[in-house]
């Protein structure tokens, strides 16, 4: 059974009053524990076709399929259960709450979905990407590398069939990046979750199982190893 | 003016951009500015009135004539032949209650003849009882006018109308009546209220007064004209400039509201503040553009503040001219004049509030690197690495408040009353940071379990943004500070007014002619009647006392005079010097007084002092044998036995009758008596009981403009927090459009902000409450004891607060409805996008 499905996917966008399309017909499918990149220049769609994965959005046309549920069919709360239940994310700039500790940052999603034992969960995910003895430090006292890791740990811990990872390594220097995608490829063999990656970097495609080229919102070439 | 273009691109388009924010900061400064001014009005209106009323006819004499229980008519007699060339004027005044609409109006008695100005007034013929009467009061003559005039109700004709007449008074509600006429309404017994005396324009003024001087015979005092209406300015002047203060904290108030926007337009503009600067723009013009912005939004608010101000002074005269009436002296409200001085004073203090609350982040803007102004949280780390050294001023400054709080008043005002109270204001506002951090760090943990995570991130948040917090925190706690300390006050006030009204009102009814009566009218009734009392079965005692409204040292002030013996014997007045039994008991017969705690304050004597006063054509010293407690009026009242004051002033009309009755005595068969024992006379019987009732009714009545200035400073730091809950939405949408990647509901965002309304609710209660505390006992203890020259019991009202505060948190939660849909209604995808 695949995990996500794109059917035929368009996305608009209104700017200053101008309809711009950003996704256009766009047919996928992404099947469990597979390691997809998605690769273009800035503004191809990457992160619109990534929201849409995700249920942050909806399309304009077209259906879109995440473990089986069309997401369109779904209410906000709807949405927002199947994101709490199946779907991590992962940002550019690693988009943690400087307010909160590392350990806070990482039960964050389990405490939204209201479970209350979120802190062994939180260490062990910790634990999984080294960065235990870290816990209780804040973000601005860790390196863009901790930080992402830290950001990993957070978009694994309700376990998501999906990782979505929005530009990962755009924000560090190549070791450490490719620390990174070293990681990302331990999660879909260790932990067999599914990951999505947007990115503008071909190289970064050398750890991914398929590579999804975009361009001007549409698929230009689909390869798979 | 290269500052203009940058201030316009900068600052004026943002304020467009966020309209409900700009307008509800505007409505702040629109509302602190509003109170000013109609307190002003207000004020200036019921202080004005009694020289409007009460000098009708007076035209503007050079010096008066006065004396206690008034000025025999020999007097007259002689000024009227005295070999000078002067004019003399005699003339009676009181007050008269027109019985059809039971309003309060002067009555004027004047030589008609010689004082009716020519052409002035319709139908200058006189016969019979006959008045002239203000416009108000009748529109044609020959109309009917029933009046109440001490006991006695009387029909008169209208014989002309005062419209138009030159100095017949503004307030076209006064009566004039024929000097003889008005002295047998009155049963003035030819002794006059005041004789006006007009000086030839050559000479020197102290010549003429010393030549008057001579003439005149011992206990009458000589005065310039308009003394009394000063006399009643001065003791109006504690009233006002305490109710003036209290108007100005809701722009205190607003004052925190635009430090916060400023510093929030400052944070959010770094990185435009820093670009700006590398393409050339200097410091100064930084500063000045910053500044800028304050003034308009002050403006903006000061405009609308003006017309705001002008109609709630329609509100604000009613209970302000309430309390004047009551507590002071006979006031009917002058017209309303918004004069350009007020409106210059009002837009100066609304700018002005503007430009000082910003020169803060003004200057720190200005003072951006432009190396460093991308960078982010600079404010916030300063906040945290200052809360130590604001905590430690925060000691320092409290001490000094606590210190200022110690010292003694300045010409008679409180000032260093209020500068403890700023200076405590400016504590607390240094304490906050640490309080919020503290609190808030501390109660997330605990948030967490019980509330969720919503109130722990709620929690978190508010104490990252410390800097934003503090001074939201602040504003609000500045207003849940006055509700607290006015609050302790009043109620602090109410409760010792209780216990004096249980040992000072003992009788178990109270006799008093129907006229009008007030803290400076004291008509009387005629003798008989008490006389006529005392023979009804199952009366045990009456004490007649006789009240005057007399002038010592300048100052308004009451000579009472009572039956000491029924005092001994029923009474429970309690003394701040001396004891009860041995100054009541040396009372009668000795040229001896005792005198009330507000005269004893405002005239600085105490027991075994003397006063002087000019009594029966004759001045006594009379030695003060004791201070007693006295709730009534704030003008201090000199009280002394009866026989005393008939010695000298041997009128035994009485003001007021005390009435106790045997044991067991049923009340209203008692009254019943009463009222048959004196049909015919225009008295008030009422009961022990009732009287008390319609004391806290007018207690309740003269703080009520109180209650109303806390809600106008309550509502302008709800708004705020409203106002700046939206900012906050507006600079932290990446977060909230984050939690709803990481599984957030809409819902749960909605919570998370209202949580954090409700939590700055709490810390804003918390420091309010702590600092409200601080400023009831300056408030109890120096300024009101400074002003007024009361002691009051200090009182918790509990009740009363935990309503106020627990309607203040709810009200601040509400202000956090809009910002937490906004906040809900963010689309993720939009605000955290990154491509």
């Amino acid at each position: 059974m695949l995990l996500l499905r794109f059917d035929g996917v368009s996305k608009d966008y209104l700017s200053n009053g101008t309809r711009v399309r950003a996704l256009e017909s766009i047919t996928l499918d992404v099947a469990p524990k597979e390691f997809v990149a998605l690769v273009g220049r800035s503004g191809c769609g990457k992160s619109t076709l990534l929201n849409l994965a995700g249920a942050m959005d909806f399309p304009t046309s077209g259906e879109v399929w995440l473990d089986g549920q069309p997401t369109t069919k779904l209410s906000d709360d709807g949405l927002t259960k199947l994101r709490r239940e199946k779907v991590g994310f992962i940002f550019q700039s690693f988009q943690l709450l400087p307010t909160l500790t590392v350990i806070e940052n990482v039960e964050l999603p389990l405490l939204l979905a209201g479970r209350l034992d979120a802190r062994e969960p939180a260490r062990d995910c910790l634990r999984w990407v080294d960065l235990e003895g870290l816990e209780n430090r804040f973000p601005h006292q860790l390196s863009g590398g901790q930080q992402q890791r830290v950001a990993i740990a957070r978009a694994l811990i309700h376990s998501p069939r999906l990782l979505l990872a929005d530009e990962p390594i755009g924000n560090l220097d190549t070791a450490t990046g490719n620390l990174i995608l070293e990681l990302l490829r331990r999660i879909v063999t260790e932990r067999g979750t599914t990951i999505l990656m947007a990115t503008h970097s071909v190289e970064s495609t050398a750890f991914a199982d398929t590579v999804i080229h975009l361009r001007d919102g549409r698929i230009t070439e689909v390869c798979r190893r | 003016m290269s500052w203009f273009p940058l201030f316009v691109r900068f600052f004026l388009r943002p304020l467009r951009q966020e309209p409900v924010r700009t307008a509800l900061t505007a409505f702040a400064i629109a509302l602190g500015v509003g109170v000013v001014l109609a307190i002003d009005l207000a004020g200036t209106s019921a202080a004005g009135s009694f020289r409007a009323s009460l000098e009708a006819l007076a035209g503007s004499a050079d010096f008066e004539v006065t004396g206690i229980g008034g000025v025999p008519p020999e007097v007259l007699a002689r000024l009227a032949t005295v070999p000078l060339p002067i004019k003399v004027t005699p003339r009676i005044e009181d007050y008269a209650r027109v019985e059809s609409t039971g309003e309060t109006v002067p009555l004027i008695g004047v030589d008609w003849v010689a004082s009716a100005p020519a052409g002035g007034g319709e139908g200058t013929s006189f016969a019979g009882k006959g008045v002239w009467v203000g416009p108000r009061l009748a529109s044609k003559k020959g109309a009917r006018l029933r009046l109440l005039v001490n006991d006695l109700s009387v029909e008169y004709v209208v014989r002309g109308i005062l419209s138009e007449t030159p100095g017949a008074g503004e307030a076209g509600n006064v009566i004039v009546m024929d000097l003889a006429e008005a002295d047998q309404a009155l049963g003035r017994q030819g002794r006059l209220d005041r004789i006006l005396i007009d000086v030839p324009e050559s000479g020197e003024l102290e010549h003429w007064e010393s030549q008057l001087r001579s003439e005149l015979p011992e206990g009458l005092s000589l005065e310039r004209f308009g003394a009394r209406t000063e006399e009643n300015r001065r003791m109006l002047a504690a009233f006002r400039w305490n109710l003036r203060i209290l108007s100005y904290i809701a722009l205190v108030v607003g004052a925190f509201l635009i430090y916060n926007t400023i510093s929030v337009s400052v944070v959010r503009r770094r990185a435009e503040i820093g670009i700006v600067r590398a393409l050339g723009a200097t410091r100064r013009g930084i500063l000045v553009a910053f500044l800028g912005e304050a003034a308009l939004l002050g403006a903006i608010g000061a405009v609308p503040g003006l017309v705001l101000g002008r109609l709630m002074a329609e509100g604000a005269v009613q209970l302000v001219a309430g309390t004047v009436g009551s507590l002071y002296v006979s006031s009917t409200p002058a017209p309303i004049e918004l004069t350009p001085a007020s409106a210059l004073l009002s837009l100066c203090a609304g700018i002005g509030v503007a430009l000082a609350s910003s020169l803060g982040p003004a200057r720190e803007a200005s003072a951006v690197p432009p190396v460093e102004a991308m960078a982010r949280g600079r404010v916030d780390y300063h906040s945290r690495i200052n809360a130590r050294r604001n905590l430690t001023l925060a000691v320092l400054l409290a001490l000094a408040g606590t210190l200022a709080a110690w010292l003694p008043p300045v010409a008679g005002k409180p000032l260093f009353g209020y500068l403890a109270a700023l200076v405590l204001i400016a504590s607390a506002s240094l304490a906050i940071p640490a309080l919020v951090s503290a609190v808030s760090r501390g109660a997330s943990a605990l948030a967490r379990r019980l509330l969720g995570v919503e109130a722990f991130m709620a929690s978190r948040g508010l104490a990252a943004s410390l800097h934003r917090t503090s001074v939201l925190v602040g504003a609000l706690a500045t207003a849940i500070a006055m509700v607290v300390s006015v609050g302790v006050m009043v109620g602090s006030f109410r409760e010792t007014v209780l216990l004096w009204m249980d040992d000072q009102l003992r009788a178990d009814l109270y006799v008093r002619p129907a006229g009008a009566g007030s803290a400076d009218r004291h008509p009387v009734m005629s003798p008989e009647v008490p006389d006529l009392i005392e023979k009804v079965p199952g009366v045990a005692a009456v004490d007649r006392f006789r009240a005057l409204r007399i002038s010592y040292h300048g100052l308004p002030a009451t000579l009472g005079a009572g039956e000491t013996q029924v005092a001994l014997r029923f009474g429970r007045t309690r003394f701040l010097s001396g004891t009860r039994e041995e100054a009541l008991s040396r009372l009668p017969g000795g040229d001896s007084v005792i005198v009330s705690e507000p005269f004893a304050n405002k005239h600085k004597v105490g027991k075994g002092d003397f006063v002087e006063l000019a009594l029966g054509g004759t001045t006594r010293r009379f030695e003060i044998l004791g201070v007693y407690y006295d709730y009534a009026n704030e003008r201090g009242t000199i009280m002394m036995d009866r026989s005393t004051l008939l010695k000298y002033l041997p009128d035994p009309s009485p003001s007021s009758v005390a009435v106790y009755l045997e044991p067991e005595r049923d009340i209203e068969t008692v009254r019943a008596e009463l009222e048959r024992a004196v049909a015919g006379r225009r008295v008030l019987i009422t009961s022990n009981r009732a009287l008390r009732r319609e004391a806290i009714r007018i207690f309740d009545r003269t703080f009520a403009i109180t209650y109303a200035l806390e809600a106008v400073a309550v509502a302008v730091a709800v708004m705020g927090i409203g106002g700046a809950l939206l900012a906050l939405v507006v600079d932290r949408r990446r977060e909230f459009g984050l939690l709803r990647f990481l599984g957030a509901s809409a819902g749960q965002v909605r919570q998370l902000i209202l949580f954090e309304a409700g939590l700055l609710g709490l810390l804003a209660n918390l420091a309010g409450f702590v600092l409200g505390a601080a400023l009831s006992l300056v408030l109890i203890y120096v300024i009101n004891k400074q002003s007024f020259g009361w002691t009051i019991q200090f009182h918790w009202p509990v009740a009363v607060l935990l309503a106020a505060l627990s309607l203040i948190d709810a009200a601040t939660i509400a202000a956090g409805l809009y910002p937490a849909r906004v906040a809900a209604r963010l689309r993720p995808v939009e605000v955290i996008h990154e491509e």
